[in-house]
């Protein structure tokens, strides 16, 4: 029986480009770190958003690191070859800048390896971190990543690169120790590549931690009823007139979205079957910034510990 | 210039943006408009996800343009194609075409030739380049649209054919051409004893013998390579053609709009000057008209004063009326913000550029009368602004 996902220590955050997938990371790391797990969240490629997602001040149990392929193939490079002038000029051969280009999935292994790395690593006889979040690249990109390890068991000859990919590929698979999290919309395409991952995860035997549906909109407005505020406006004076309109006109763009979101949720978890999903609401406010991360970590939290979620948020400033 | 006359002035139009921003549907309904006022149009995608076949409510698309059936949009006074840029089969059609039939197969096993063909960033986008000179010279089409991969890789899209290049450059590719090399370290070590050292140390290290596997592909492939640097400036002329107007599609969210910066300064870096900006899923910020309301906006704050006037309204219906007017509040908020970022954004933009708003539609934009709707927004009245 895998153990419950919150325990796990290795949390990959997977999910097609422009749904939140790095504010669902960032909120992820954020509620780990808030039940005291000392916490690592990794961005993969350099430059992300991560760290401007957290706000600048990451609080003391959640240090955020950036893995690049190439830097972390010099660094496991320096590990095995120790005398640095010899590193050095392999570093600025052309040869090198080849080899590192044109080797199939060099980069890829070397990334996850890195996460691999930090993931078994301990400190005074205890692991160093207690759960690594990752942000991982869009979809198709991120699958590749997954994949690597064991297409490298399969293609690469014998020799460290294979060992390593070996334990890497057994942590990947762990269901005790990981947890791939795909993040997705209640809307058409987003669902489908959401099922699409779920059934590439099963096939490459890496388990399935929570499906995280971000952006849900929930108001549902009476079809009837607008149209009797479509009428009764007509009758008000014409600076009225134009407000009603846009009251109108924003109740009919959210009923809209309610019900594209409760079609893809319902689509969703009749194809999940038993798979845990976490629902975040949409939150209406002027700027994204650190308190509305917050706002969703308290939620994945809730989701993560099994608890129904609170009901649809009004709105993220009360006050 | 507006927008329209943009789209009417050039052959070519390069949809870009960052994930999640509805570049593929504005690429489709600026290839579905050039169809409906009498041009050959087609649209190319590369998206792996294969959105665009959704957007066109297509289940499959090949590597070769297919004419779509205007069905429920009135005839299209022009032709409407579309296609699914097949990565790895033109990779493949390349080695067809190019390589000695003898030593086809040993190249499509290369673990090389497969990373190229199907991981080496820039290889997918350069591939979809390739393909748009193809439709460019095939005088088949008077408009042609190409939908390019999220922003990170949109960069890609932009390099792709230099950094192809480099990879495949003439010089290298010689080097490795040679045949000492690929009868293996104790012949270039021969040759360059620190070079060897080093390499067999990598080798002996990682497991990998990748640069035998290069020299292989390379001395199977050499005649192509050969000519690839031709190849590449021609896809840069293509790309900074006066024919081709590249079109920044992007959402009204901070971050989606800190990558169109981004790729905007990038794209006048690599002198592909951007022509045009779509402003997709837009809020509308209610603004009062007249004098006597407070600053001439609404916010959070007035949601009882809106509450009221809905209630004034209907004649009643308190519970209805607070729930719409929190609902509007909340819109108002949203509406606002983008409103001073999207400010923000167009004063950033070169002078010139025509820039249109596309509202955000409460519906998933994936059939052709959906990708007609936003038609008024991108070429008609509305677009006037």
């Amino acid at each position: 029986m895998p153990a419950s996902v919150v325990e796990r220590r290795l949390h990959f955050v997977v999910g097609k480009g422009g749904v939140g997938k790095t504010t669902v990371a960032a909120a992820l790391a954020l509620a780990l770190a808030r039940r005291g797990r000392r916490t690592l969240a990794v961005e993969m490629d350099v430059a992300g958003r991560l760290p401007a997602v957290l706000g600048g001040a990451p609080p003391p149990d959640l240090s955020v690191i950036s893995v690049d392929g190439r830097a972390a193939l010099e660094e496991y490079l320096g590990l095995i070859i120790p005398v640095k002038r010899l590193l050095a000029s392999i570093f600025s051969s052309r040869i090198y800048q080849y080899f590192v280009a044109a080797a199939p999935g060099l980069k890829e292994l070397m990334t996850v390896g890195k996460i691999w790395y930090e993931a078994t690593r301990e400190e005074r006889g205890r692991p160093a971190w207690d759960a690594i979040v990752v942000d991982a690249p869009a979809t198709g990109h991120s699958l590749q990543y997954l994949r690597m390890p064991q297409a490298a068991r399969e293609t690469f000859g014998v020799g460290l690169v294979q060992r390593e990919a070996t334990k890497i590929t057994e942590l990947l698979r762990d269901g005790r120790t990981t947890a791939v999290h795909l993040v997705t919309l209640a809307e058409e395409m987003p669902v489908a590549e959401t099922l699409e991952s779920r059934d590439q995860l099963r096939s490459l035997g890496l388990p399935l931690g929570h499906v995280i549906v971000n952006r849900l909109h929930r108001r549902h407005f009476d079809a009837a009823f607008l149209e009797r505020l479509r009428t009764a406006a007509s009758t008000v004076p014409a600076a009225e007139r134009a407000l009603l309109a846009c009251v109108r006109e924003r109740a009919v763009e959210e009923s809209g979205w309610s019900e594209i979101n409760a079609t893809y949720i319902a689509r969703l978890r009749g194809e999940l079957g038993d798979a845990p999903t976490i629902e975040l609401p949409f939150l209406f406010v002027e700027e994204f910034g650190r308190t509305e991360v917050e706002q969703l970590s308290r939620l994945v939290e809730a989701g993560l510990a099994g608890r129904a979620e609170a009901g649809p948020r009004r709105r993220s400033r009360s006050t | 210039m507006t927008f329209r006359e943009l789209v009417e002035r050039h052959r070519i139009v390069i949809s870009a943006g960052s994930g999640g921003v509805g570049k593929t549907t504005v690429a489709a309904s600026v290839a579905l408009w050039g169809a409906s006022v009498g041009r050959r149009a087609v649209v190319i995608t590369i998206d792996p996800a294969r959105r665009l076949a959704t957007s066109l409510g297509l289940e499959t698309l090949g590597s070769e343009p297919r004419e779509i059936p205007a069905a429920g949009i009135g005839p299209l006074r022009g032709r409407l194609s579309a296609m699914m840029l097949d990565q790895k089969g033109a990779w493949d059609a390349l080695v067809e075409r190019h390589a000695p039939p003898e030593a086809r197969a040993r190249i499509l096993a290369n673990p090389f030739y497969q990373h190229l063909s199907q991981a080496f960033a820039g290889s997918q986008e350069y591939m979809a380049i390739e393909q748009l000179c193809v439709l460019v010279d095939s005088d088949a089409y008077d408009l042609i649209v190409v939908d390019t991969p999220p922003t990170r890789h949109a960069l890609d899209f932009l390099e792709a054919p230099r950094r192809i290049g480099d990879f495949l450059d003439r010089r290298i590719v010689k080097w490795f051409v040679r045949p000492y090399f690929s009868a293996g370290w104790s012949a270039l070590l021969a040759m360059n004893r620190t070079a060897g050292f080093l390499l067999r140390r990598l080798e002996q290290a990682t497991g990998i013998s990748a640069l035998a596997e290069i020299s292989d592909f390379f001395t199977s492939m050499s005649g192509l390579f050969e000519n690839f640097q031709p190849r590449v400036e021609r896809a840069y002329k293509v790309l900074r053609g006066a024919e081709t107007a590249f079109v920044l599609v992007t959402g009204p969210e901070e971050q989606v709009l800190g990558d169109a910066e981004y790729l905007s300064s990038k794209m006048a870096e690599l002198h592909m000057p951007l022509k045009g900006v779509v402003l997709n899923r837009v809020h509308r910020e209610y603004r009062p008209p007249g004098r006597g309301t407070r600053l001439g906006e609404l916010g959070p704050e007035d949601v009882e004063e809106v509450a009221h006037a809905v209630a004034r309204a209907l004649g009643g219906g308190g519970r209805e009326a607070r729930e719409l007017a929190a609902n509007f509040v909340d819109y108002q908020a949203l509406a606002r913000g983008e409103s001073l970022r999207l400010e923000m954004f167009r004063a950033g933009l070169p002078r010139g550029v025509p820039v249109v708003q596309i509202p955000n539609f409460a519906r998933d934009v994936h059939d052709l009368a959906s990708l007609a709707a936003m038609h008024a927004h991108l070429f008609g009245a509305k677009a006037a602004a």
